[in-house]
């Protein structure tokens, strides 16, 4: 919540000889946040973000107080006068009965007067404007200048347009019509506050804003000036759903004081009689079913000075607390703090005291210091994010580029029968209203997105999200890529998902024809299933891997291999074999003939013919010729047998 | 022999001269001094030389071979020299490159491995947490009352299922704060967590989108106060941004920690004087508080034997403060475009 007021305004309340900017900064350190600071003529305009555990400091005397305890405490002269507000003389007449409903309203303030409509002096229309509310004439004018004085909105009926005996308060049902001041016309989704006439008619949305049949004009006489202190939930959900948020719901939907209430309906008289010839003309109705209860808390000094790590004296703690309204003494060790009633929203607990007490002292007060490490804790190197920054890091130097595509997807991008989609209730879009269980629609996406790319290779890594019987989602990490390039061959990609995993010391990666058939490879570390490459068009390729596997199997291990201290003998073999047949079954099958084959690889491949390079090496002695060719014999046999191979 | 000698080395001369390349003296060098080279076959011829001779045909035949074997050294200098003048001459080391491949990561990969490391080299362990969570984890457990607005449906996504008995509504975390409590849960303090993770909220403009990231630093031991919350900060502001960067916190409010506070880096422009850039020299940072004892309770620890503070700030703001990168949409950082990315 922001809130603008003007210097002069403030130090209305504050005695200080303390600059705009002295007040700005020192506010923003131990209090609010103020934003700005804009001269305007002789003044400055504060601009403050207020927490919205405060509304008590979306007013005019809630900053000056805090203003004046903070001044002090830096050593700056300040005094906050609090002005009183007494109830005047009225006559004992009774013009409204109001009937509350305790669930709806705590509290209900209420007076009827004969007003003068005109415009307000300049004075109050530049505060309300600096502040910015609108002027429009002095009886709607005061309202606001309440509300921006005193932190809790007011209401103001037109007494004659009312013409009612009574005023019921009411939940509002499903399908009510109203229509609210600004001439907008709003359906109730039921649960609001709502007044209403003798004849039934609703004619008011309490809290929120005022109804057409019932506003002010300027040809009004008799107001009937109305506080209502409401059940916040009730005022933020009807806000919310009506869409209707003005100052006044916004305040509402905090807990304000009840006892505000009874002030702003005071000074607001004040104001009346002095600047729109106001008369009292009913007695002052205040039904206050809710009251606020008090509320103490204690706290030792023991605990004030672990919390803040610097010891603090009694008398300075005490002083933070006092000149913040609390009435605090010190009891043996420890202070002894009553809430006051504009608080008892926010303080709760020995810590909200503590806060109290470390932000006025001046946080900027405070060493830093870093927490000791007391115990040895191991650190583990390899975790599963050194991993993921490895692969990442590989793939970057591969020419890939990261990308990060959003977790939800649209119906469209959703892959798989939607009963077992995960789905959001309250999507923002429908392009965002299912959890993705893949990656590589968003990646294609990203692609079509970049068309005037013709080349384009990206990788995410994120979660994909399956349902589960009972419980949360299985959340699992997944690496995607997809590459577009004219004449995309499918053993780039094939390479690449080779390498990464050899780079992640995993040996054992196999590929298999696709699972799901199509054109592309399964792809498996020994039996564990990973993933696939699918090659979805001449120019357009995608992989996508299971990475939790490949963290479980990722690992620094080294191994070293004892150097050959006789030459090898090498040689190339010609097979023609049937088309279909796996260049992986002949390697194996090779290399199964005998353990002094040391390597077996495809060298080239022309129409039927696979010819393979074949390493033999003997680590106990010099190979002979013979010996090769012994082997050499029982692989032509073996694979004339199992593969109905010929040979050249 | 004398003048076979001599012959040899006329012949093998005048060839070394001629050679354009290094193979062609290697072929040289084989053809006069290899193993059966004319120069090594003559010498073998010595022996049939009357012995009177033999001394002086042999000092002959040891001279020639110096004389070609320099002459081969000479030579391949010369022609190294000349190979390289040939190079130099051509190079128009204007010409584009052959480059090895370079992608690119994601910003927020690039400040998620900064801020890891940052954080490690003080103890922090970086952990993972469920993003799909209960409502426990992401609200009730972190003190926030049943009817706080960011549990309204206006503010937080929910998942369509039907809610744990015990945990509440599915949701999707608004924050990376639902680690806190899983924390707690996996290990007793000391606790000196940093969770980098996805977190969604029910927004989408210019300056807000509905999925980003946060990380999350959580410290429970005993006796931790705010001068330790305060001495992390300022560790990691000028570790991050830059050593003669300050920092500050203000008072602020969460539901889960008390005190509360807003962090405060000194800008980087102005280095703190003010500027357009900044709010009176400061740029907003984040939020941090003392863990509030709820919290700690709900977590099984025992807020009289221990305290905690706990910070969460995002890595996209953090990465385009540090670089004072202008982004005037945020939501480019997930819109993939290439044009951007491939900037960074």
């Amino acid at each position: 919540m922001n809130f603008k007021l003007l210097d002069s305004w403030l130090k209305e309340y504050v005695k200080t000889d303390a600059s705009a900017q002295e007040i700005g900064r020192l506010l923003s350190l131990s209090s609010v946040s103020v934003e700005g600071i804009e001269k305007k003529g002789n003044d400055f305009v504060y601009d403050i973000e207020v927490t919205t555990n405060r509304p008590d400091l979306m007013s005019i005397l809630g900053l000056a107080r805090e203003t004046a305890a903070v001044l002090k405490n830096n050593n700056i002269k300040a005094l906050f006068s609090k002005p009183k507000f007494i109830a005047p003389q009225t006559p004992k007449e009774n013009l409204v009965e109001i009937k509350n409903d305790p669930k709806l309203v705590n509290r209900i303030c209420a007076v009827a007067m004969e007003v003068k409509v005109k415009q307000s002096p300049n004075l109050v229309k530049d505060r309300l404007e600096t502040s910015g509310v609108r002027g429009l004439n002095n009886v709607i004018d005061v309202t606001n200048y309440v509300m921006k004085v005193l932190g809790h909105p007011t209401h103001v009926f037109d007494l004659d347009r009312l013409n009612t005996k009574t005023l019921i308060i009411r939940e509002g049902r499903k399908g009510e019509i109203i229509k609210t001041l600004d001439e907008k016309q709003h359906i109730l989704n039921g649960g609001e506050i709502v007044a209403v006439n003798d004849r039934g008619e609703i004619v008011d949305l309490l809290g929120i804003m005022g109804l057409q049949n019932s506003v002010v004009t300027k040809d009004t006489k008799k107001i009937l000036f109305f506080i209502d202190n409401n059940d916040k939930l009730r005022i933020r959900k009807a806000s919310m759903s009506l869409g209707i948020r003005t100052d006044a719901a916004v305040l509402n939907e905090k807990a304000l004081d009840p006892n505000l209430a009874f002030d702003a309906l005071v000074y607001g008289i004040k104001l009346y009689e002095e600047i729109a010839d106001g008369m009292i003309i009913s007695d002052i109705i205040d039904i206050y079913p809710n009251k606020v209860e008090e509320k103490v808390v204690n706290v030792s000094f023991e605990k004030i000075n672990k919390v803040i790590g610097v010891k603090i004296s009694p008398d300075k703690a005490l002083n933070c607390l006092t000149d913040l309204g609390f009435e605090a003494r010190i009891e043996r060790n420890q202070i002894i703090a009553k809430v006051p009633t504009f608080r008892t929203g926010d303080i709760e607990i020995e810590e909200d005291i503590i806060e109290e007490i470390a932000r006025i002292y001046g946080y900027h007060n405070l060493p830093d210091v870093l927490p000791p490490q007391q115990e040895v804790v191991p650190h583990r190197f390899d975790d599963e994010f050194y991993w993921e920054e490895r692969t990442k890091q590989a793939l970057k130097y591969w020419g890939f580029t990261e990308v990060y595509t959003y977790s939800f997807v649209s119906e469209e991008m959703y892959e798989g029968p939607l009963d077992e989609a995960i789905t959001i209730q309250n999507p923002l879009t429908m392009d965002f209203i299912y959890m993705r269980n893949t990656l590589i629609p968003s990646l294609l996406k990203a692609v079509s997105d970049n068309k005037t790319y013709d080349k384009v290779k990206i990788f995410e890594i994120a979660n994909v999200y399956f349902k589960t019987k009972r419980g949360l989602p299985d959340e699992v990490l997944t690496l995607s890529g997809v590459v577009k390039k004219e004449k995309i061959n499918f053993f780039e990609i094939k390479g690449v998902i080779e390498q990464l995993l050899h780079d992640l010391g995993i040996k054992e990666t196999k590929f298999k024809n696709p699972r799901k058939g199509g054109i592309g490879a399964s792809v498996y570390i020994e039996d564990d299933y990973l993933g696939e490459i699918e090659v979805l068009d001449t120019n357009l390729i995608d992989f996508e891997l299971n990475f939790e596997i490949i963290l479980r199997r990722a690992t620094l291990k080294k191994e070293m291999k004892v150097f050959a201290k006789y030459p090898p003998i090498t040689e190339d073999l010609s097979v023609v074999v049937e088309k279909e047949t796996n260049t992986e079954e002949l390697i194996d099958e090779i290399k199964a003939q005998s353990h002094l084959i040391v390597e077996a690889s495809l060298k080239d491949t022309y129409e039927n013919t696979k010819t393979f390079h074949i390493i033999y090496q003997d680590f106990e002695k010099n190979l002979t010729k013979e010996e090769t060719a012994k082997i050499r014999e029982k692989i032509v046999s073996s694979l004339k047998r199992k593969f109905s191979a010929s040979f050249k | 022999m004398e003048e076979n000698l001599l012959s040899i080395k006329n012949a093998a001369l005048s060839l070394i001269l001629d050679a354009k390349d290094d193979k062609m003296l290697e072929e040289i060098k084989l053809q006069f001094l290899g193993r059966s080279g004319q120069l090594t076959l003559a010498i073998k011829e010595i022996t049939k030389v009357p012995v009177e001779e033999r001394k002086e045909i042999g000092i002959l035949a040891n001279e020639v071979k110096q004389t070609i074997e320099e002459a081969l050294n000479e030579q391949e200098k010369i022609l190294s020299k000349k190979r390289k003048q040939i190079i130099f001459e051509r190079i128009d080391v204007t010409n584009p490159s052959v480059k090895p491949p370079l992608g690119h990561l994601h910003l927020v990969t690039q400040a998620i491995e900064e801020i890891s490391a940052i954080f490690s080299k003080i103890g922090f362990e970086r952990v993972r947490y469920p993003e799909v969570e209960w409502d426990w984890y992401s609200f009730g457990a972190l003190n926030f009352p049943q009817n706080h607005p960011a549990r309204d449906e206006w503010e937080t996504f929910f998942i369509k299922e039907s809610p744990h008995e015990k945990y509440g509504a599915m949701l999707l975390t608004p924050h990376t704060s639902s680690g806190q409590i899983r924390e707690m849960e996996r290990k007793k303090p000391p606790i000196r967590m940093l969770n980098i993770a996805k977190t969604y909220r029910r927004q989408s403009d210019i300056s807000h989108v509905p999925m980003f990231h946060q990380f999350e630093g959580l410290v429970v031991d005993k006796d931790i106060a705010i001068t330790h919350l305060k001495g992390t900060l300022d560790y990691f502001v000028r570790s991050f941004f830059g050593k003669d960067r300050k920092s500050r916190i203000r008072p602020y409010h969460f539901q889960f920690t008390e005190p509360s506070f807003e962090v405060d880096v000194s800008c980087g422009v102005c280095n703190g004087k003010g500027c357009k850039v900044c709010k009176a020299g400061w740029l907003e940072l984040g939020g941090a508080g003392m863990v509030h004892p709820n919290v700690l309770r709900a977590g099984k620890i025992d807020p009289n034997e221990y305290s905690g503070f706990a910070f969460g700030f995002g890595p996209e703001r953090c990465m385009m403060m540090k670089e004072g990168l202008k982004i005037e949409d945020l939501r480019i950082l997930y819109s993939n475009n290439l044009d951007f990315l491939e900037q960074f």
